[in-house]
């Protein structure tokens, strides 16, 4: 009964946040592009504990200047041949909370290294205690990005996160709502942009599967295939130790909308600063 | 054949054994009678999980008998699934020593049964359910199946003012992730005994009074460290057996089905916190509050400090004096059966019940020569038998005697025991989820 009664409590707290979203409804399709390439599991930083992440891409295929220019025809840098680095901390709060913060970079010839903008990623999610029979979990972002890297400067994203673990088969589902504070698609609305995974181990360090990232446009009306941006990651997940957290993937673009061609790799490292009593008490479960 | 099959296709058979037994309740009242029951049980205000229990209460009743005294215990289970009760650490046949794998009987739903043994060795024993839970985290020993069984010795000493059992266990199991990336268990509740920190009676001492506390960690899975904020404690025994060299230490560790007997010399008046050192478990509730008399207050928690926990300080620094007859390799190795799942475990490359077992000859002297190549501690356990642990790592001790002993990850361990007590003998690991998946053995006498 108080499952029953947590259950409906929280997913009032995510109808409310979706009202909201909708109320505030205009018109939108921005989002991380290709800085954070990564579909979020439903788990959260540990209290006292720092996860610290590098997201290295690089568009082998992308937007390509106009002749005699240096934007592309979005008026934005081409992506072909850019390296973005972007650099993720997030500072586990308690059990259930984490807040992540953002410093995206992109790399290219003849622009040298330039900073693109920063987010802020506020997540909570379902207690173990409530024995939900799948991990739940809800972010939200907010950040800034240059004009020359976004046709959006100031975005808002939330992210409900689904995932279950069943024994070697993982999923995980981000149907996340994305809008526009400042930019040329702010009067778009809210923007669909689904993520999703699957994967399987191998064995207890190698995982393998199929990352989905997608951009619909807006909610009051999806964008044709042609305009939606559509990339299917093959992508490796390296369980080498629970500190460590390492993932590689190829992305390929089918539609016009989307970069054609995309490699990505991320690499973090969990430091814990709880006191660990010596002699083993942390080894045993 | 996993163990759960194994117990479904043996307990039928069982079943059938025990009802083959009604003269047994024809004869006298048994010395104690143990109903195997749900229960809701209250853990602090507004704090309540279902469970499973002896005669309604957590722990069980502390069963308290003098050694070699021979005693009856009736035993009637009002649950829908077979039970059975195993008594840990003492030398008894293998039929009433409560183990299936054994061919001991178990008892069908609606059933009963009565154990007929002679106790001994003296020293604090436990007993407990020993049934399979796998997947189903409500039952086996995730429920509040377990109580004290203290064998008096023929020549207490009796050298301390009061005498308190404090049971550990770990409530409202659920699938969680392990630091090694698969499964295991976790909790939503601790508790010493039946309540959490702060909502059971305090244990009233007075200045200078020697208590001596009888813990028994009956958690599934989980290894607890205890401290008592400002004071130090003595062990004078562990798994029921006086240690060769009592030592002080500022906290304990005791590993599931491990025992250990302390002294604490009440000497800073107060009210403090006797809790478990890691502050998220004692704020899940293990912990009790000793009180005393006339002092008032709230309860104070003191952080020991650190420990480094080593079987060798209770024990003699000598190797053994007595060469094994028989060397027993034993390695220890999981097996990965994914991320959301819990693993698999082998001894010597073999899950139960598929494991070989060993022939002991009576009147030998064994030495298990234990390999673990996992990255879990494993607290193993001999069941009807007690060993001498006689090195670990390499480093040789002696006089430390146990019946159950952890082997860290990747690292060694040798215990000897003689054989001097015929009939099937199981050897397991006492987590909960490693023995139902695979790691268990049995021992046969030619």
């Amino acid at each position: 009964m108080e499952w029953l009664v947590r259950s409906w409590k929280a997913f009032g707290l995510l109808a409310f946040a979706a009202v909201i979203l909708w109320g505030c409804a205009a018109k939108l399709a921005f989002g991380q592009d290709n800085y954070e390439i990564q579909v979020y599991g439903s788990d959260t930083v540990a209290p006292k504990t720092t996860m610290l992440e590098l997201h290295s891409n690089f568009t082998v295929d992308g937007t390509k200047p106009l002749p005699g220019s240096v934007f592309a025809a979005d008026r934005m840098y081409p992506t072909n041949h850019a390296e973005h680095e972007t650099l993720e901390i997030t500072q586990g709060i308690n059990s259930w909370s984490e807040v992540g913060f953002y410093v995206f970079t992109s790399l290219r010839d003849g622009q040298g290294w330039q900073w693109v903008g920063d987010h802020i990623r506020p997540r909570v999610r379902v207690p173990d205690s409530w024995h939900w029979p799948v991990g739940v979990s809800l972010s939200t972002e907010i950040g800034y990005q240059r004009r020359t890297f976004s046709t959006d400067t100031w975005t808002w994203e939330i992210r409900p996160i689904v995932d279950k673990q069943i024994g070697r088969w993982y999923f995980a589902v981000n149907p996340a709502l994305e809008r526009s504070f400042h930019g040329e698609t702010v009067n778009q609305g809210v923007g669909f942009s689904p993520n999703a995974k699957i994967s399987y181990d191998f064995n207890k360090y190698i995982s393998g599967g199929l990352e989905y990232y997608a951009d619909y446009g807006s909610l009051r009306g999806f964008d044709s295939l042609h305009d939606q941006q559509q990339q299917f990651f093959p992508a490796i997940d390296l369980n080498v130790s629970p500190n460590w957290e390492i993932n590689f993937g190829v992305g390929v673009g089918p539609t016009a909308s989307t970069d054609h061609l995309i490699v990505k790799g991320i690499v973090g490292r969990r430091f814990d600063w709880t006191h660990h009593r010596p002699g083993g008490s942390e080894s045993l479960q | 054949m996993n163990r759960r099959e194994f117990l479904t296709k043996s307990s039928a058979a069982a079943a059938m054994a025990a009802v083959g037994q009604p003269r047994l309740w024809s004869q006298a009242a048994a010395d104690f009678h143990l109903a195997i029951a749900p229960l809701k049980l209250e853990l602090a205000p507004g704090k309540h999980v279902e469970t499973i229990a002896y005669n309604g209460q957590v722990p069980g009743p502390l069963i308290r008998w003098p050694e070699g005294k021979p005693i009856t215990i009736d035993v009637s289970n009002h649950t829908d699934l077979p039970e059975i009760v195993h008594w840990h650490g003492l030398w008894i046949p293998s039929v009433e020593d409560g183990a299936m794998e054994e061919g001991s009987p178990m008892i069908a739903p609606g059933g009963q049964h009565r154990y007929s043994f002679i106790p001994k060795p003296s020293g604090l024993r436990w007993y407990h359910t020993h049934t399979y839970a796998g997947h189903d985290l409500k039952r086996g020993l995730y429920t509040g199946q377990f109580g004290c069984f203290y064998i008096e010795p023929k020549n207490e000493p009796g050298a301390y003012d009061q005498e308190v059992f404090l049971t550990l266990h770990d409530w409202n199991a659920y699938m969680g992730m392990a630091t090694d990336a698969s499964m295991d268990a976790s909790y939503d509740y601790s508790t010493i005994n039946d309540r959490m920190l702060g909502h059971g009676a305090p244990i009233q001492v007075k200045p200078d009074q020697r208590v001596v506390f009888r813990v028994v960690n009956a958690s599934a899975t989980v290894t607890h460290w205890l401290a008592l904020a400002g004071h130090q404690m003595t062990v004078i025994a562990l798994d029921g057996n006086p240690v060769p060299v009592p030592a002080p230490v500022s906290a304990l560790r005791v590993a599931p089905a491990e025992r250990a007997d302390i002294v604490v010399e009440m000497n800073h008046p107060g009210v403090w916190v006797l809790g478990e050192t890691r502050q998220d478990i004692r704020d899940a509730g293990m912990g009790i509050v000793i009180e005393y008399a006339g002092q008032q207050g709230e309860p104070k928690w003191i952080e020991p400090p650190e420990v480094l926990w080593d079987y060798r300080s209770f024990a003699h620094p000598e190797p053994s004096a007595h060469p094994p007859d028989q060397r027993v390799p034993l390695v220890f190795q999981s097996k990965f059966r994914g991320h959301g799942d819990f693993d698999y475990w082998t001894i010597n490359g073999k899950s139960w019940p598929k494991a070989d077992s060993v022939a002991l000859e009576e009147g030998k002297r064994y030495r298990l020569a234990m390999r673990n190549k996992s990255t879990d501690d494993h607290p193993v356990h001999l069941h009807r038998h007690t060993f001498e642990v006689t090195s670990l790592d390499g480093k040789p001790l002696s006089g430390l005697r146990k019946d159950v002993v952890v082997v860290p990850a990747n690292s060694t361990a040798e215990v000897d025991f003689l054989a001097a007590n015929p009939g099937a003998t199981l050897f397991h690991c006492h987590q909960q989820s490693h023995m139902d998946f695979g790691f268990m053995m049995l021992f046969q006498y030619a």
